[in-house]
């Protein structure tokens, strides 16, 4: 299973842009959340416990 | 029956060419979007928006994937995520060229 | 976006796949076995109730059913049962000690599509296989992987449970799969069944399962089940949900139709129902309240001070359950050593009114 995307790092990013109001700066970040979107996960069929 | 874990090599996904579902691909809506299984190779795909089961099941209508997203109503800014799950879709071979 | 272990706890519309077991009966006494299965119960389900139960899983979409038992090969309409299965879409994998598998059931699995075959073993050689699973069954397994490798079957299954005994043999294990065209599959001994007994004599060391998740982070190829998620706080996660599947992405049918949140449980307190009460197995999944419970955010308890936590999800509810521990707390082989300390204090081992065991017959061969 994948590690959860570390939104941190998106956050980081996002602070040395020069954003007059917060609204923009939320727009920001909730781009870069998208851009990162991971939408489609492949897992093995025998990848879930309770099946001997 | 015999399982071939050899994968086909990417044969690059191209969007300005039609794909559609294999045949053999069943799509289960789930409260998180859906579950995709391919019954011939067992791939087992979750499908983590519904916008994107909705892009995925519509997409053999499209003359071209390119076209499927602009039918789609999804925000383009947010076409770069979808566009990679659709490669890996076909990197699976859930999604082949039509 | 919430994680999507998050969502699988919370439950699917329906299962994934589930594990079916068809009988009781079985010509093999396994010393660990999770189903104490050895004599058929009279109230097995029927063929007409079993087609039913499979019309249900198709209705559901259901992807593939872990047919098990007991040994199903041995019902009678086990055939038609697979069979029937396939044509309503959904796939059959069966687990078999490969005592029905000659070279013709060998040919005639090779043509049938969507068709799997696990065949068990729990050791590398007979002397070590022959210990649990009784005297010629080492033989009997390999004569039928042999079978299906000569059939051109393609890539089968071997299923180990990794015991204290056999952790010493992967690599044989792997080389076993090789000479067969097969795939190997090592899967995790809970207490469960006929296992509470053994369990104290054959579950893994600590310092053998740090070997055991070493070899599997080397080995990708190799299948698990996920079995071994409560390893995961030794590193980075083995491959799979990482999560306990119980009454949320899988569970269990019993030969005579009652619904267990999954094979290692069972036992009354996680029973969820009966596929012949009103609104069948569709009705269990979707509304009882055992699976419903499942399905609420567990609560950490014990182990919410410690930090591998997230990992390891304190590991499996079976294991713990059989060991007389508390459902939020440690597991039993809790990588960190909380749950063996916990141990000395347990409670009182449950016991389960469901022992379909023949009475013990002569030694089961060399014991060590």
């Amino acid at each position: 299973m994948m590690a959860p995307t570390d939104l941190s790092d998106h956050i980081d990013e996002t602070k040395s842009v020069d954003s007059g109001d917060s609204a923009e700066a939320d727009q920001l970040i909730k781009d870069e959340l998208l851009v990162e979107e991971l939408l489609v996960e492949d897992i093995s069929i025998d990848g879930m416990c309770g099946v001997y | 029956m015999s399982h071939d874990h050899n994968r086909m090599t990417s044969t690059g996904f191209d969007a300005d060419l039609a794909y559609r579902l294999h045949p053999k691909v069943a799509i289960r809506p789930e409260p998180f979007g859906a579950l995709a299984y391919h019954y011939d190779n067992r791939r087992l795909n979750f499908l983590r928006a519904p916008e994107l089961v909705a892009l995925v099941e519509s997409i053999g209508d499209h003359p071209s994937v390119r076209e499927a997203f602009q039918a789609s109503g999804i925000d383009s800014r947010r076409w770069p995520s979808f566009e990679k799950a659709l490669r890996s879709l076909a990197e699976s071979e859930l999604l082949i060229p039509a | 976006m919430t994680a999507l272990s998050d969502q699988m706890k919370a439950g699917l519309d329906a299962p994934i796949c589930l594990t079916w077991e068809l009988t009781y009966a079985c010509n093999l006494q396994c010393v660990h076995c999770l189903s104490s299965s050895g004599i058929r119960d009279k109230r097995e389900l029927t063929t007409i109730q079993a087609e039913a139960v499979i019309d249900q899983l198709q209705e559901m979409q259901v992807f593939y059913v872990n047919i098990g038992g007991g040994e199903p090969t041995i019902r009678p309409d086990f055939w038609h049962l697979v069979d029937y299965s396939v044509s309503h879409g959904v796939g059959v994998k069966f687990s078999t000690n490969g005592s029905r598998i000659d070279a013709e059931v060998a040919r005639d699995l090779a043509t049938m599509d969507y068709v799997d075959v696990q065949i068990s073993i729990d050791g590398a050689d007979a002397a070590t296989n022959d210990a649990v699973r009784g005297e010629g069954s080492f033989d009997t397994a390999v004569t039928a992987m042999a079978h299906l490798h000569e059939a051109g079957f393609g890539e089968f299954k071997i299923s180990v449970v990794m015991t204290r005994h056999n952790i010493p043999q992967l690599d044989q294990f792997a080389a076993l799969a090789d000479r067969f065209g097969a795939q190997l599959r090592l899967t995790r001994l809970r207490p469960s069944g006929r296992g509470a007994d053994s369990w104290n004599e054959l579950h893994a060391t600590n310092a053998q399962q740090i070997e055991l998740y070493n070899w599997l982070v080397e080995r990708p190829d190799v299948l698990t089940g996920d079995s071994f998620f409560h390893l995961s706080a030794l590193g980075d996660p083995l491959p799979g949900l990482n999560l306990c599947g119980a009454g949320r992405v899988v569970c269990l049918v019993d030969p005579v139709g009652d619904v267990y949140a999954c094979p290692f449980v069972l036992h009354e307190d996680f029973r969820a129902g009966n596929v012949c009460d009103a609104g069948g197995f569709a009705s269990i999944w979707r509304e009882s309240s055992l699976f419903a419970e499942l399905r609420e955010p567990q609560s950490a308890g014990a182990c919410s001070s410690c930090g591998q936590f997230d990992a390891c999800q304190g590991g499996c509810m079976a294991a713990k359950f059989f060991t007389g521990l508390p459902l939020d707390g440690p597991d039993p082989e809790c990588v960190t050593g909380h749950g063996q300390a916990l141990l000395q204090s347990a409670g009182p081992l449950p016991t389960s009114d469901a022992d379909h065991s023949r009475p013990m017959s002569v030694s089961l061969g060399a014991r060590r």
